[in-house]
């Protein structure tokens, strides 16, 4: 019986029942490229060689039948050539589409060893970059005989830099749908159910979830900076007004490079730019004439502001307006925040100070001390310059219209944040700078 | 990790045994309660032996950390440290050209101590059966009286959480988010 058992694939005698070529990739890299490329005879004509740019994947799925047993990949030799002669990269383009690496490669080792490489292609249907993405996969396994440095293997990692030559072992498949192949009646049972396990939604939940925080933060830090911003506003605007400051130098402002705002999320900045105001808001009080300290706070706060370009026009139009009180400054504030209130809400899970930012209740401490820092020495420093009486403890007694601007702040930020379910930091924040 | 001599079938490296539960069922299953000879016949019979899962390793037919043998249908499934509990509903096994039942495919999960306070572990017994027309088509009334009980053959595998990118037969699930974020070429990702 074992006598009649070899197989011939492109003859007439098929592979055994049950019997699938289902090579390791230790063996498709020690075993048949390793031959292939050095010339020797492979006993059993499995894999075939293919031109790539002539065979669409459905193509090479019929070329590279074995036996006439169903079959869920697909061998075959490659010769990989030069896109263009003086290029590194690698032409994969068929007459339907063309394959496109993706991730980056793998490394591939036998017994602790490193034997090869292993990148991933996807086939695009139609032409580059406006191709179509198929569920057809490659695998392209190519040997690697230590001869290249690991430096040379982080270039490979992006384009085909340095291996761009030379035969290479392929396997195709069709990438599957994870929920089909749960209850496909028949076919490979084990491995589809095997994958499933170990592919489970929490493994791959967590990296996307991981990916997804990375943005939110960003946009939180945006937004963050944006909230604080407005805060400063009036300030500027009563500081061009009364300070003597001109135009020009809130012009200027753009250009200056603003530290703070592109690490707002790392805490040591936060206490940074927060000891920086207690400390100008005490030297304020302690001291009667603050006329060096305008410059110093006023500094200070445009420095954290990201908005330099929006706020100085905001000025501008303050200071040839002729503004002087604080209910038109109010209005002003007010169309100005109506302005972005739809920009505001789109983002608007990352306005609330609280939300993927603040961890634990310390972080928590940060962002809302500093707001209502902020808001109160600028209520101190608008207070003073409008009424230039001289500075004490008690400069926390606002005028009351200046109130009335601070809970509009506060309510349109409430506005926005009560999309989500809390908005409890945000009260807390304007009962304490009452 | 697999030697590559399925008893006597004399392949090239990278042939496996790998048969589709159509095969399992169509070929070995079917052929075996007919009483055809098996080509090849690697499947060993281990009847209702009762084996550990552990215990099939020399015993059964292994294959890529699988192991499959014939066995004959019964209710309570023991071994000497505890039982298989079916786990589920049964599916099909269909032909793929005509889309015809041939048999049947039920899960078990092994437990560890006595029914039915055992302990839950990571083997696996995928059960085949012929289905029931497609049996009792195939055997003459005489046979089914000497054959009281019918054949079965038992997949059995031990789940492995860790194997996060498999043999590298399909995508792992890293490739996976790349491939997503292929689609996001366009936009500028955050460094």
């Amino acid at each position: 019986m074992p006598d009649n058992m070899s197989i011939s694939v492109n003859g007439q005698s098929q592979v055994p029942p049950g019997f699938r070529f289902h090579p390791t990739e230790e063996e498709l890299l020690q075993y048949y490229l390793r031959k292939k490329v050095s010339y020797e005879k492979i006993d059993l004509d499995v894999i075939r060689d293919v031109d790539l740019n002539k065979l669409e994947p459905w193509d090479i799925q019929e070329k590279c039948k074995i036996g006439t047993t169903p079959q869920n990949d697909w061998y075959f030799f490659s010769h990989k050539d030069k896109k263009y002669p003086t290029g590194t990269r690698t032409n994969r383009a068929t007459a339907a589409g063309f394959w496109k690496a993706t991730g980056r490669d793998k490394v591939i080792y036998s017994n602790g060893k490193r034997i090869g490489m292993r990148k991933t292609l996807v086939f695009y249907k139609g032409r580059a970059p406006h191709g179509q993405k198929s569920d057809w996969i490659m695998h392209e396994y190519r040997l690697d005989d230590n001869t290249t440095n690991d430096t040379n293997l982080v270039s490979n990692m992006i384009g085909d830099g340095g291996q761009e030559e030379g035969w290479v072992v392929c396997r195709i498949f069709k990438k599957k749908n994870h929920l089909k192949t749960l209850d496909s009646p028949s076919g490979e049972g084990r491995r589809s159910h095997h994958l499933y396990d170990t592919c489970d939604e929490g493994a791959l939940e967590q990296i996307l979830q991981q990916m997804g925080r990375g943005c939110k933060e960003e946009n939180y830090e945006a937004n963050y900076n944006n909230n604080y911003g407005r805060f400063a506003r009036p300030f500027e605007s009563t500081l061009n007004n009364n300070g003597g400051y001109n135009n020009e130098r809130f012009m200027k402002l753009p250009n200056l490079e603003s530290p703070k705002s592109t690490s707002m999320e790392n805490n040591e900045n936060n206490n940074d730019g927060y000891h920086a105001i207690i400390q100008v808001d005490m030297a304020n009080e302690n001291e009667g004439s603050f006329s060096d300290h305008h410059h110093h706070h006023h500094h200070n706060n445009m420095v954290n502001n990201p908005l330099e370009a929006s706020s100085s026009s905001m000025v501008i139009a303050c200071g040839d307006g002729g503004l002087t009180n604080w209910v038109a400054l109010d209005r002003l504030v007010a169309s100005q925040l109506n302005g972005q209130t739809e920009a505001s809400r789109q983002l608007a899970c990352f306005t609330d100070p609280t939300m993927g930012y603040c961890t634990n209740d310390q972080d928590l401490q940060l962002p809302t001390l500093k707001s209502s820092s902020s808001t109160s020495s600028l209520s101190t420093h608008a207070r003073t310059t409008t009424s230039t009486t001289t500075t004490t403890a008690t400069a926390y007694i606002s005028p009351s219209h200046d109130y009335a601007s601070e809970i509009d702040l506060w309510n349109f930020a409430r506005s926005t944040s009560s999309l989500l379910s809390s908005s409890e930091p945000l009260c807390h924040v304007s009962n304490t700078s009452v | 990790m697999v030697d590559n001599n399925n008893n006597n079938v004399n392949l090239p490296p990278g042939f496996r045994f790998y048969p589709t539960d159509e095969e399992l069922v169509v070929h070995f299953l079917h052929r075996k309660a007919s009483l055809l000879p098996c080509h090849p016949d690697v499947i060993p019979d281990l009847d209702l032996y009762p084996f550990d899962p552990w215990q099939l390793q020399g015993r059964a037919l292994e294959e890529g950390n699988q192991w499959y043998y014939y066995s004959r249908r019964t209710q309570n499934r023991m071994t000497n440290n505890g039982y298989w509990m079916p786990m589920g509903m049964e599916e099909q096994v269909v032909t793929s050209s005509s889309n015809k039942r041939v048999g049947m495919k039920k899960y078990y999960v092994f437990h560890i101590g006595e029914a039915p306070n055992g302990n839950q572990t990571n083997w696996i017994m995928q059960e085949y059966r012929l289905s029931d027309s497609a049996s009792s088509s195939t055997r003459s009334s005489s046979k089914r009286k000497s054959q009281p009980k019918s054949w079965v053959i038992c997949r059995v595998y031990e789940r492995d959480e860790d194997d996060q990118d498999g043999d590298g037969t399909e995508l792992s699930c890293l490739d996976e988010v790349f491939l997503s974020l292929d689609d996001l070429d366009e936009v500028s990702l955050p460094n």
